[in-house]
């Protein structure tokens, strides 16, 4: 699923960190190729932090490696990793303007300041920054700050740029407008770059690829289309994107729950008897018989609608499945579909996906191989 | 307040209770704080500016203000750097003994100064313990240097609790950008954390200065008040008023009224500038 | 702000560079001969540095060629002997009472052949009376009128001052004076008597003589028992107080001494010579024109006519001398007796 690349920018190699018994973080392995922007996303407590102080170098791990383009840093203080952090709360030094804050890395280093002014000059200008160059962080708006945190750590030109939540102090308006410029903008630099998150829908707007993040472990690195469709685990399912899950568990290449059967094609993976879940999100569920449906349509069981409600661009309608005790399903319709095939409360209707996926359910036992009467 | 009601001005309801508090505020201060500063001013002009005048420029009290305000000086030179340490070194790392550390800079304040200067003399004077190893021309008791190690005892804890909750409430992320960015320790508090502690320092500054011209209690035992050598403006008040020469000791004792009235204006006037980011 | 900045900067700047630390004011830092340092009790001072330092300075300059200066701390009298024992670089020491030498010789600093000087180590005597307001509204005229309801006295701290132990002496010992007078014996009980009385009409006790007498004149009480000189001083400068001479009062004796302890070979000729002449004749006289009586020449004090005249003169002699009289009658009579009630 991944190997040590030795071209990767930035390589996280088995890192583990203990706090007081619990495992904050557990054997992270992952890497960021040059120009590539990587989301880690995640609860918070599921050590997405940790793992960006510990690049940094603002914490040490119990065990571990960093490599930044190839060269070992896990022993280097902060200071000498030239990696460039963003904080949640952007850090700009208050008492310096906008032009100072970016030239200060320059400064440390001992370059010239007729070399500093010219590296402040493009950064202002990259950033657009260009009538507020003498201003003071308290005087700037969100938005504006945010670039100067940027501005001044690409100013030592960074192995690897840091972002700590950096859209969390942000209206939602200006977010989705920022989101896109931050992209384009790292993109254009082309200078590799990991975000922290827990807004899912951030991660996959921003992200080349995501890793999930579940108490200290990863649980799936892909990209955001790899980990919306084919979610390897049913956190990952539910943490992006909604999920129906119905547990049930597989018989001879065949899962089973209740009166749902459905062959799984090639998927060697399971064994006879083991549980399973089957995950659906809403926007896949069908509610009608698959007449002039393009995709190909599984059958699962029958339902009666419970509510249904207008969400503005869709309707939500939440389905009793008949078969399974009280198992309530959601779904989302468009419009398309609402006008063709409107729906009442109380009504009768079949349930069918165009799209599934089945994963292995750890947290239960696996069956004897039994003929339909499931046994728990 | 008012309401136009058809052409007619109506009051509603004057607010009594504003001008009562004030005026009720104005009244206890009038006999306890401000009647008193007056007095200094009223009887000090009383026999004419020019006698006041003459009073004023005697050589001993120029030397006695010349003398306490050096001798503050330097003990607020010492007290804010050592301050300024202290409170870097207890709010950024935690030890065995930190609390114990915190409580025993803040103890001088809780001391008699009278105590804290029999104790300067148990200790340095010619027989004291350890005063007594020193060679006859290294004494430092009964010398300006008394007056001025005198002064960093009781103002010790002042600049120092000025920046302590300034430098606890720092966002630590500041310091950690600096330090991502290159910056070694010192590098880091030079440019990052003390621009921001510029309003503290010169908020503590001021006070242990202020608080240290206006110090007797120890001044008085470990200078041996010689005129014109050890002997500050408090202690020139004092001797005057004793020997009855009350003019002399009211024209510096105006002066020092003055020079309170200055150093606290300023630190009002400036709170906005003196309070941290 | 920055200019506010800066202009603190510079006022601290300029401070810090002018004055290091302001020299010693009367210029000598050893490079213009030799400095003593005077250490004396309150009422010391006009006599000293008005009239004895610049004359002696002056003969030494004539006889010597070499410059001397005088640098000086005055309080109590006690307060200024426990300066000296706690290392104050004290020369010479003016004091009230014999017993503050006493103390300083136990402590070391003072030799105690200090009695071999003229006049039993005693540089000037003065009697104690009663300081009132002009006029004289509550009809004070001798001891036994300060134990009147109604009257309000001003008398020093005795753990302090010397002059505060002097009262205390000249009011106990006054009845003891008076009754052996009359009937040859002294009365113990009624002079104890009166100590009480007095005592109990006093409003307030400042640290020294001097500072009681500020406190008498800025408006508290009706009359102090103070040195005869205090009171000259201020009839002289008309001031609106009067003179109340008791019938028998104590004549107050002063110790001069030199602080051996701490005299370098350089120093000792000046500061002996200096001794010495606080009995010559120029002195002595000095003191009579500042209201001390001389104890050299009883001459001398019939140039002042301000010096008052005692019925019934005593001494510390009345008591046998200071080692009895603050046993018996500070303590004994005055600590035990009367303060603690």
């Amino acid at each position: 699923m991944f190997e040590i690349n030795g071209g990767a920018a930035v390589h996280v190699i088995s890192l583990s960190k203990h706090f007081g018994g619990a495992a904050v973080l557990d054997n992270i392995n992952f890497e960021v190729a040059q120009g590539e922007i990587v989301v880690l996303l995640g609860a918070s407590g599921s050590g997405k932090t940790t793992i960006l102080r510990i690049i940094a170098g603002l914490e040490m791990p119990d065990t571990g490696r960093i490599l930044l383009h190839g060269k070992e840093v896990t022993e280097l203080p902060a200071r000498e990793r030239g990696t460039g952090v963003i904080f949640q709360s952007y850090a700009l030094f208050p008492k310096m303007t906008v032009a100072k804050n970016i030239g200060y890395g320059l400064r440390l280093r001992g370059r010239s300041r007729k070399d500093i002014r010219k590296k402040i000059d493009e950064l202002i200008e990259l950033v657009h920054l260009e009538e507020h160059r003498d201003k003071y962080p308290a005087q700037l708006s969100g938005g504006q700050q945010q670039r100067v945190a940027i501005a001044r750590a690409l100013a030592y030109e960074p192995e690897v740029l840091l972002f700590d939540e950096p859209f969390g102090a942000l209206d939602a308006q200006i977010r989705t407008r920022l989101r896109k410029e931050i992209r384009e903008l790292l993109k254009k630099i082309n200078v590799p770059s990991i975000f922290i998150t827990h807004d899912q829908e951030e991660a996959l707007e921003l992200a080349d690829r995501i890793a999930v993040l579940n108490k200290g472990m990863i649980e799936q690195i892909a990209t955001p289309f790899d980990v919306y469709m084919h979610p390897e685990t049913e956190y990952v399912a539910t943490f992006l994107g909604a999920a129906n899950i119905i547990p049930g568990y597989i018989d001879h290449r065949c899962f089973r729950c209740e009166d749902i059967s459905i062959d799984l094609d090639d998927e060697m993976r399971f064994s006879n008897g083991q549980a399973a879940s089957l995950v659906v999100r809403p926007e896949d569920v069908f509610l009608r018989k698959p007449e002039n449906l393009i995709q190909k349509y599984q059958p699962l069981t029958d339902g009666i609608v419970d509510e249904v409600s207008f969400v503005g661009a869709f309707e939500r309608v939440s389905v009793r499945l008949a078969f399974i005790h009280d198992k309530r399903m959601i779904v989302t319709r468009p419009k398309t579909e609402t006008a063709a095939f409107p729906l009442t409360i109380g009504q009768k209707v079949p349930v069918g996906v165009v799209r599934f996926r089945v994963l292995p359910d750890n947290n239960r036992e696996p069956v004897q191989r039994s003929s339909s009467a499931a046994k728990r | 307040m008012s309401a136009n009601v058809s052409g007619v001005k109506h009051t509603r309801g004057f607010d009594v209770i504003k001008p009562l508090s004030v005026s009720v505020l104005i009244a206890i201060m009038l006999p306890l704080v401000l009647l008193p500063l007056a007095s200094i001013f009223v009887f000090g002009t009383s026999n004419g500016l020019t006698s006041f005048w003459n009073a004023l420029v005697a050589p001993e009290a120029i030397f006695a203000l010349k003398l306490s305000f050096a001798t503050s000086f330097w003990a607020m030179i010492f007290n804010v750097i050592f301050g300024l340490f202290a409170a870097y070194v207890l709010s950024r790392y935690a030890f065995w003994g930190r609390n114990a550390i915190i409580v025993m800079i803040s103890i001088p304040t809780a001391i008699p100064t009278a105590v804290a200067g029999f104790a300067l003399l148990l200790l340095w004077g010619p027989y004291g313990l350890l005063g007594r190893y020193l060679p006859p021309d290294m004494q430092i008791m009964f010398t300006p240097y008394a007056i001025i190690l005198a002064n960093i005892f009781v103002t010790f804890p002042l600049a120092f609790g000025v920046i302590m909750p300034v430098l606890e409430t720092m966002s630590r992320s500041l310091e950690e950008a600096s330090a991502t960015m290159g910056a070694s320790r010192w590098q880091t508090f030079w440019y990052v954390t003390l621009p921001s502690l510029r309003g503290a320092i010169v908020g503590g500054a001021l006070l242990t200065f202020a608080r240290a011209v206006g110090e007797f209690g120890s001044t008085i035992l470990v200078s041996g008040n010689l005129a014109g050598r050890t002997q500050t403006a408090p202690l020139y008040i004092f001797s005057k008023f004793n020997e009855g020469q009350v003019e002399a000791a009211n024209a510096v004792a105006v002066v020092l009224a003055l020079f309170s009235f200055v150093i606290f204006s300023v630190l009002f006037f400036a709170r906005d500038w003196l309070e941290a980011d | 702000m920055k200019r506010l900045c800066l202009s603190i900067t510079l006022i601290f700047a300029v401070l810090a560079t002018t004055d290091c630390l302001p020299g010693p004011m009367d210029g000598s830092d050893g490079s213009k001969g030799v400095v003593i340092t005077v250490y004396g009790f309150s009422i010391m001072k006009e006599p000293l540095e008005k009239s004895i330092f610049p004359a002696f300075a002056a003969k030494w300059k004539a006889e010597h060629g070499s410059n001397v200066s005088f640098i000086t701390s005055f309080a109590g009298s006690e307060t200024v002997t426990n300066q000296i024992l706690q290392g104050a670089p004290a020369d010479i020491a003016v004091l009230a009472i014999e017993r503050d030498v006493d103390r300083l010789v136990q402590g070391g600093a003072v030799k105690n052949d200090w009695r071999a000087r003229p006049g039993k180590g005693i540089v000037n005597t003065t009697p104690f009376i009663i300081l009132v307001r002009k006029g004289n509204p509550k009809q004070i005229n001798d001891f036994p009128d300060l134990a009147r309801e109604g009257v309000q006295l001003i008398h020093p701290d005795p753990t302090s001052s010397g002059g505060a132990q002097w009262s205390l002496l000249a009011i106990y010992g006054s009845e003891l004076k008076k009754s052996e007078a009359a009937s040859g014996g002294e009365d113990i009980p009624k002079a104890t008597q009166l100590l009480h009385e007095v005592w109990h009409n006093v409003i307030s006790t400042p640290g020294s003589a001097r500072e009681a007498r500020t406190s008498l004149e800025t408006g508290y009480g009706d009359a102090l028992v103070t040195y005869e000189l205090e009171g000259l001083m201020m009839t002289q400068a008309g001031e609106p107080f009067q003179v109340v001479v008791p019938k028998a009062t104590i004549f107050s004796e002063h110790p001069a001494v030199m602080i051996d302890r701490s005299l370098t070979p350089e120093k000792r000729p000046v500061v002996e010579a200096f001794m010495n002449y606080l009995w010559s004749d120029e002195a002595q006289q000095a003191f009579v024109k500042h209201h001390f009586r001389s104890v050299t020449n009883d001459l001398f004090n019939q140039a002042n006519p301000e010096f008052v005249k005692i019925e019934l003169p005593f001494t510390i002699e009345l008591f046998g001398g200071w080692d009895k009289a603050y046993p018996d009658v500070i303590q004994g009579v005055f600590i035990n007796q009367i303060k603690t009630r």
